[in-house]
């Protein structure tokens, strides 16, 4: 036989070997979701998107986020003391971790130790509030606050119930005295968890796969996936390509739009959209001249090509009207929302302290390089205010540098195009973290607003613990803030994904977004048909 | 100075090199602007938890006091924690280098294998339609970046022809083999799991092929360059003129020598791979060391990027030291000029 004819029989072979190699296997009940990485899902690490994510399903926190407002979930009551410096908690009997132990509320008081000594993940919303947990029955905690604060329930959702005796049977060496490294290194790649959903795998650094628990307390949908699979997402052409060919269910909303729009054009796939309470500011610095005069920020507000902006470059994205996202309890109605005209701008310019000197006066603006519509509104900006003979820079940066020259007034741009999300579901958390001075140089303030009266007015509002009277004073806060315009308030943040609607029912949350981090990703509310599959 | 002798000096000074490549990393990470420990654990963490990482780390001692530790450590096999994976650089080297290296083994055997194989031909068909086509295909492969073959490759098989698999080493539903040496060919291969073999294979072949493909075309120009210069040389005409067969002429008196070339840019390329497979392990979400690279360098993780580099550093230097021992191999005059100076 011809050297040419071994050849090709060769590669024949090879091709038939292959083929047969990937004969498909049965459909599982599968659900894939793709995150940005990493992802730690111990209780007092994680506190980012993709960690908050994980932690909804792992384990179970005493208290649970509606749209409308916070339900019982570990805790079926609990009490606050005539001082406001007491609650008390009884804990649903019979909730039973992975390990098969029941919950107790020794768990609870480990968990609240625990994440207040390691300091980090969401340890930030009890550190300097929460004075001591005590054990008082089997089934009864009670969390001893320093001083009143009035979301400190909503802040619960939070507090993820872990099993003390797995994370004391897996403590290593480490800096934290007798509890060795309190088992952060066993929660790498494990839980401790009571949640719907627990970990079966983990390749670090790429995905975790977690099965469904049989005999889960709560509320499960019948159809729930037998195995989640969170996944670091990778390059965009291969999330189109595994959503075409079925191998993603559940993108993550950081594509861009372009993407979304060929996704859509997928068969049995549609890009869906909620506002998920989150807020996207212009933060102006307001101790940086010439952004340090309040008639100069209204006037780049009234400057702006709204219209332009809104349909144009973010389609479909909601307005502000103030500081605060239109879902997120607390959010006061009826508040201003600007639009462009530009005889108000000239007024307000005529007003500022720079009236004189506008041809050739600089603003600079700090742009994320890695979300491109961010460069669009800021050239769009530039373009309006070059009418007045302002120049506005605009300066690109990464997120690590964004963290870093926003660390001191002078090296934070006049504005600096940021989303932020609220720690928990209330409007406090969103006027805490963006206006407090305790916030100012965070990238969560880049306005260094540094005002007393708000900080007053924000610690009044948090200290308040009767639900009504606390909202009626954020309300108040957002009218003197809309006022002030520390910050141009862009939009609701607008929150897509593309996801296979032929086979994957996500409705039971989308109908009512929680305006809550991780919390519309809680899978046991998200029904697969493996065989529903195109 | 005998081969050996040689051989020694070269791994005496290469552990200079990598001693200097270690204090110049080191430095550069640290002087770098930014609070690392403040970056990781975000903008809400309170100062004494921050504190504590920088104690953690010594980021609060003189850098010289830093570079100590870091060293005594590193000699231990502990290379310090992460602030990305949140556990120490050394595991992370090991979960993420043997994909990476199975990636570069593979780009590494197709650019050698069809690098020389192409130059060859086109040389042997000098001035013919073959050859135009090569150096025509070379020129494309050497301007154009490995991320758009990956991208090119990803729609073409992965979309359009659906044939090949898009992301990752193995298919869901594959069972894995047992971890030996990290990288699933040769694991799978070794405890006879064959379907996971073809598996990873499948997996290996897109971002491997995007890989190998701009060194792959500058193999083959330089291979061809060296066989067209070789035969011209007067030795050729007498091997010629002996009479010997033309197969023989080719392997052992064309290709041999004019190898030396190719084979010393193979082993720099070869290298090479390891550090420039990050686009593609991101196109293809392979989880490979490059990547990881790339992303702790984003986070300014100082002991996430010294410890990449130092191993990256390491492969450089040993793949130096076998370019060195095959170049010799193929050129015995190396060998005769070390007896002769001795």
């Amino acid at each position: 036989m011809k050297v040419q004819s071994k050849i090709l029989l060769v590669v024949m072979a090879c091709g038939l070997v292959i083929g047969l190699a990937t004969v498909g296997l049965a459909e599982e009940s599968l659900l894939r979701v793709a995150f940005s990485w990493p992802t730690f899902f111990d209780p007092a690490v994680g506190n980012d998107f993709s960690s908050s994510s994980a932690l909804v399903n792992l384990y179970d926190a005493l208290v649970y986020p509606l749209a409308g407002g916070i339900i019982p979930n570990a805790a079926e009551s609990w009490e606050v003391s005539t001082d406001n410096l007491t609650y008390t908690f009884k804990l649903r009997k019979g909730i039973k971790f992975h390990s098969g132990n029941e919950m107790t509320a020794e768990d609870v008081k480990f968990s609240m130790d625990r994440l207040l000594e390691i300091g980090e993940g969401y340890a930030y919303l009890y550190l300097g509030k929460v004075d001591h947990t005590d054990v008082i029955d089997k089934y009864t905690v009670s969390f001893a606050l320093k001083a009143p604060f009035g979301p400190f329930v909503s802040s619960l959702i939070r507090l993820y119930i872990l099993e003390k005796a797995v994370v004391m049977a897996n403590l290593k060496d480490g800096p934290y005295g007798s509890m060795g490294d309190y088992g952060k290194g066993y929660l790498l790649s494990k839980d401790a968890g009571s949640g719907a959903y627990k970990v079966k795998e983990v390749g670090l650094g790429e995905y975790i796969l977690m099965e469904k628990v049989p005999g889960y307390w709560g509320e499960v949908l019948p159809n729930a996936p037998a195995l989640v699979k969170f996944m670091r997402t990778p390059d965009t052409v291969a999330v189109k390509t595994m959503m075409a060919r079925r191998e993603l269910e559940i993108t993550t909303p950081w594509e861009p739009e372009e993407a979304y729009q060929e996704m859509a054009k997928i068969p049995g796939v549609e890009v869906v959209g909620w506002n998920n309470g989150f807020s996207e500011y212009m933060m102006l610095n307001n101790q940086k001249p010439p952004t340090d005069d309040i008639h100069f920020r209204k006037a780049l507000n009234w400057m702006l090509d709204w219209e332009q902006v809104l349909t144009g470059i973010y389609p479909g994205w909601t307005q502000a009207a103030g500081p605060i996202a239109h879902n997120l309890p607390g959010f006061k109605e009826g508040l201003f929302q600007y639009y462009q005209d530009m005889d108000k701008a000239r007024e307000e310019l005529q007003k500022s302290r720079y009236a004189n000197q506008l041809k050739g006066l600089k603003v600079t603006l700090g742009v994320d390089t890695t979300v491109p519509p961010r460069e669009q509104f800021a050239l769009t900006l530039q373009a309006n205010a070059a009418e007045f003979g302002i120049d506005v820079e605009i300066i690109k940066m990464t997120w690590g540098k964004v963290q870093e020259v926003v660390g001191s007034i002078e090296t934070t741009p006049n504005g600096m195009h940021i989303n932020v999300a609220p720690h928990y579901p209330e409007a406090g958390s969103m006027l805490a973290a963006k206006y407090h001075s305790s916030s100012a140089g965070t990238w969560e303030q880049a306005e260094h607003l540094l005002s007393p009266v708000i900080d007053a007015l924000i610690d009044d509002a948090l200290a308040t613990v009767d639900q009504d009277e606390r909202f009626s004073k954020y309300g108040l806060l957002q009218e003197v803030l809309v006022e002030l315009s520390p910050s141009m308030f862009l939009f609701d943040v607008l929150e897509k994904h593309a996801y296979q609607v032929a086979y994957v029912d996500w409705s039971a949350l989308l109908d009512n977004p929680r305006p809550t981090m991780g919390y519309n990703y809680d899978c046991r509310y998200i029904e697969v048909y493996p065989d529903r599959i195109p | 100075m005998s081969f050996a002798t040689y051989l020694v000096r070269r791994l005496m000074h290469s552990i200079l090199v990598l001693f200097g490549l270690s204090i110049l990393v080191f430095l550069i990470a640290r002087v770098l602007p930014g609070d690392p420990a403040r970056v990781a654990l975000g903008p809400r963490a309170p100062e004494e938890t921050v504190q504590r990482w920088r104690e953690w780390m010594h980021l609060d001692k003189p850098l010289y006091i830093q570079y100590y530790y870091w060293l005594a450590n590193a000699l231990h096999g502990d290379l310090g924690i992460s602030l990305y994976s949140r556990q120490n650089v050394a595991i992370d080297i090991k979960t993420y280098f043997p994909a990476t290296a199975e990636l570069a083994l593979f780009a590494g055997l197709i650019m050698t294998v069809f690098g020389v194989s192409f130059g060859a031909i086109s040389a042997r068909y000098s001035n013919t339609w073959v050859d135009n086509v090569v150096r025509m295909g070379s020129y494309v492969g050497v301007v154009t970046p490995a991320f758009i073959f990956g991208i090119l490759f990803l729609l073409l098989f992965g979309y359009v022809l659906r044939i090949l698999p898009t992301t990752g080493r193995l298919d869901y539903s594959t069972t894995a083999p047992p971890i030996i040496t990290g990288m699933v060919t040769i694991d799978s291969l070794v405890t006879g799991n064959f379907a996971a073999f073809l598996d990873a294979l499948k997996h290996l072949l897109m971002p491997a092929a995007a890989l190998a493909l701009g060194p792959m075309s500058q193999e083959a120009r330089i291979t061809r360059a060296s066989m067209s210069d070789n035969l011209k040389k007067d030795y050729m005409l007498l091997v010629g003129a002996q009479g010997i067969p033309e197969r023989l002429i080719n392997f052992k008196y064309l290709l041999k020598p004019s190898l030396i070339p190719t084979v010393s840019i193979l082993g720099l390329d070869f290298a090479a791979l390891l550090g420039n497979a990050f686009l593609v392990e991101l196109i293809f979400g392979w989880p490979g060391l490059s990547r990881y690279g790339i992303q702790t360098m984003l986070l300014s993780d100082l002991n996430a990027i010294t410890g990449v580099v130092m191993m990256l550093g390491i492969v450089f230097t040993l793949a130096n030291i076998l370019v060195d021992i095959v170049v010799a191999y193929l050129d015995p005059r190396i060998r005769l000029t070390g007896e002769r100076l001795q």
